[in-house]
């Protein structure tokens, strides 16, 4: 409490998420709406962590048959051949582009992982009310908000494949049930990094106490 | 009770915080996801099915990933992996296969790589030039669940599905049969040799052949199987038979049946029923001799050109063959005689026989009493004896015949012994040889030495007698010949005189102008002059008969 600067929580106040005014409360436990852009004013987001954690559960359900179900099937000449992420990394890795092996492998495994694992670790962090290296959590925090956005890049290369190769009788291409699951995880991680409050990483247990009892 | 007491005493109701232990909607993300997850695992695990691994001994055009199980043309599973097996004599396939044919996986189920494929009996497989090789399937009998196989070699050339059944062949050799060599019903294409292997004893070879559907009901117990293969020519009295089967069968082999006509109507072979192949058609439709009688002969003559096999014929016509050529020698007087066991076929007999044909088979069949009296009335009264022939004058082969000779000595014959000896005479040949041998032996008998001394003796006699002769004529030629000489000088001298005498009497008698000959036409003249007065003479006394009594009158009318 004393390493840590006073939060607006802490002195009573709270900050509108919209327009980020600071005002004071209608009362403590109904803080009512801001007085410039009309937000509901929240102290804390409710259930945010309960929301988080079902979100993040949910991607790393689907992150399994997102790897293990093929992304891409491509039919040559009658013969079928089904890829799955990793399988396209080792297809281009024994095939001598280990760039683009590594470019696959960061984007399309590593990141969704680090995602999942970046969100849960400052889930427990702030449930266990740990209080060092806010900073650092928050930085993390930020970048898992910004990569977001870019995680859709596999499912756009896949639908863009799939649309371009239509061969009909030597070769088309068609999406495996890998790809949904992959998206679902894009998709699920990024809500679970929305529907996290970061100022959660900064409150005091006692704080914390107070805010969400 | 007590009424008042300190209401401050009593103990306070504590404030337990109220705590969020709400739960939010939001967890039903989570559960869909792991539902949905959930649901397709199962649905995987489920739709999975067997992973199979066939070994082959080479796994030609076969890629993981890109070769098929296929069964009717039908995928049912796809390669996953190729390697060798571990101690690197065999390729491993692990194969993936479809949950709808995973019970089809069974012990006795089948795997073949499908390739282009050149045989002598077709080309297969051509269809994989352009889709590539895949592994051909076969179903299997068996109920057990199988997951390891091993890969045959070359594609089964019968189906399970195709019906039809399944016969063995028993044969001494192979000859010119392989698996896929055809079997013809009547020249059309019937079956096929599927199999083929040494029997336990390595005597024979065993054949399977499968008849296809509609053929296979024409095999019954009766039934004769010949190898077809090549060309049969055979050359006979009506000129020269060449029989085959198709080119196929010249160039492949193949296997003919038929059921010969005198078989009685039985029902269908068995399925795995064993039959015999014979080497030919003639062979195997021949009608089996049912009865058939032993008997042994003893010639005295060389046996040379009789082999077993041989025919035996009665009237030149076959009634059976040779089974035996050998020796046999009387332990009494050391007398070694040819020994010819044959055995005779009544039935081949009464087959030449035209009328009354159905009542001698019958005595023939009858029993074998019967067909002893037959034999021993041909035999004791009308002198029914063995012979052996020549067959052929340029290879020598003989055989035994069997002729009547009604003058040949009446026999002593042992029926009672199991294999009666029957009565035989020299054969023609050696019976010539008999004679010429008799003359020479005469010739050898000629004092042909006194004779020859004779002989020079009378011709040395003869030789004084020319030169007597010789010595005579020299003599008449000097003493006579000087007075013959003289002789022949007179007798010339006599003969120009009598020479000249003709002459002279030609000159006289019959030269032209000759004086006899003159004379003599003068007479013949009178004599004509004379004649024709005679003539007329007649004439007048035939109309003048009076003439003779009254003298010619002056003047008559």
């Amino acid at each position: 409490m004393t390493s840590a600067p006073l939060t607006a929580a802490e002195a009573g106040l709270l900050s509108c998420e919209t327009c980020a005014l600071l005002s004071r409360p209608a009362d403590p436990s109904e803080p009512g709406y801001c007085p410039r852009c009309g937000g509901e004013l929240e102290w804390r987001r409710h259930h945010s962590i309960q929301y988080t954690w079902a979100l993040v559960i949910a991607a790393a359900i689907c992150f399994i048959p997102a790897n293990v179900l093929p992304v891409l099937s491509s039919t040559t000449l009658g013969s079928v051949d089904s890829d799955t992420i990793m399988s396209g990394v080792v297809f281009l890795y024994t095939s001598g582009s280990w760039p683009l092996a590594l470019i696959v492998l960061i984007a399309s495994v590593m990141i969704p992982l680090g995602k999942l694992v970046a969100i849960a670790y400052l889930l427990i962090t702030v449930q266990r009310g740990s209080i060092s290296s806010s900073r650092e959590r928050t930085r993390l925090y930020r970048m898992v908000e910004f990569i977001g956005r870019w995680s859709m890049l596999d499912v756009f290369v896949d639908t863009f494949t799939v649309a371009l190769i239509q061969l009909q009788p030597l070769m088309f291409v068609e999406p495996g049930p890998g790809v949904l699951f992959f998206a679902a995880v894009v998709v699920l991680t990024m809500i679970a990094a929305e529907s996290f409050d970061p100022r959660l990483i900064w409150d005091s247990p006692t704080n914390r106490e107070r805010l969400h009892g | 009770m007590a009424e008042n007491f300190d209401r401050d005493d009593l103990p306070r109701a504590t404030v337990v915080p109220k705590r969020g232990t709400r739960i939010s909607i939001v967890w039903i993300i989570p559960i869909l996801a792991a539902v949905v997850a959930i649901g397709i695992a199962i649905q995987r695990v489920m739709s999975e099915g067997p992973t199979i691994t066939i070994l082959f001994t080479v796994a030609e055009g076969l890629e993981a990933g890109k070769t098929f199980v296929k069964y009717k043309d039908v995928n049912i599973g796809q390669v996953t992996a190729v390697k060798l097996s571990t101690d690197h004599s065999k390729v491993e396939v692990t194969a993936k296969i479809d949950k709808s044919a995973g019970d089809l996986m069974v012990e006795d189920a089948r795997f073949w790589v499908v390739q282009p494929r050149v045989t002598l009996s077709g080309v297969s497989g051509l269809g994989t030039l352009l889709s590539g090789n895949y592994i051909g399937f076969e179903l299997g009998k068996s109920k057990k669940a199988q997951r390891k196989f091993t890969g045959l070699e070359v594609p089964p050339i019968i189906t399970g599905s195709q019906p039809g059944r399944q016969f063995m062949l028993k044969a001494e050799n192979l000859g010119s049969l392989g698996i896929g060599s055809p079997i013809y019903y009547r020249q059309l294409q019937a079956g096929q040799v599927i199999a083929y292997d040494l029997t336990a004893d390595g005597k024979s070879v065993q054949m399977k052949v499968f008849i296809n559907a509609p053929y296979d009901k024409y095999v019954n117990r009766d039934t004769r199987f010949w190898n077809a293969s090549g060309v049969d020519v055979s050359v006979g009295a009506g000129g020269v038979e060449v029989r085959t089967q198709s080119l196929v069968s010249v160039v492949a082999g193949g296997v003919a049946f038929d059921t010969p006509p005198f078989a009685v109507k039985s029902e269908t072979a068995a399925t795995d029923s064993v039959f015999t192949l014979h080497s030919d058609k003639t062979t195997a439709m021949k009608q089996p001799d049912a009865i058939s009688t032993h008997y042994v002969l003893h010639f005295t003559e060389t046996l040379r050109g009789l082999s077993v096999g041989a025919p035996v014929t009665l009237l030149g016509l076959p009634a059976g063959e040779v089974t035996d050529v050998g020796l046999t020698i009387d332990p009494a007087t050391m007398n070694v005689r040819g020994r010819v066991e044959i055995v005779s076929f009544p039935e081949r007999l009464v087959a030449h026989l035209g009328q009354n044909k159905a009542a001698i088979d019958k005595m023939v069949q009858a029993s074998a009493q019967g067909r002893q009296d037959i034999m021993r009335r041909m035999v004791e009264q009308r002198g029914m004896r063995a012979q052996l022939r020549s067959g052929s004058l340029i290879t020598g082969q003989m055989f035994v015949a069997f002729d009547f000779f009604p003058n040949a000595p009446k026999p002593k014959i042992d029926w009672s012994r199991e294999v009666p000896e029957l009565p035989v005479v020299p054969s023609t040949v050696s019976d010539l040889e008999a004679k010429i041998t008799g003359i020479v032996a005469k010739l050898d008998k000629l004092p042909l030495d006194t004779i020859s001394a004779d002989l020079t003796k009378v011709l040395t006699t003869l030789s004084q007698t020319l030169e007597d002769a010789s010595k005579a004529v020299n003599r008449i030629d000097s003493d006579v010949t000087p007075g013959l000489k003289t002789t022949l000088e007179g007798l010339r001298g006599t003969i120009s005189a009598v020479d000249r005498t003709l002459t002279s009497t030609d000159a006289t008698l019959v030269g032209r102008d000759a004086p006899a000959q003159q004379d003599l036409r003068d007479a013949l003249q009178e004599i004509a002059r004379a004649a024709r007065s005679l003539r007329i003479l007649t004439d007048f006394l035939e109309q003048h008969p009076e003439a003779l009594i009254r003298g010619k009158s002056a003047e008559n009318p």
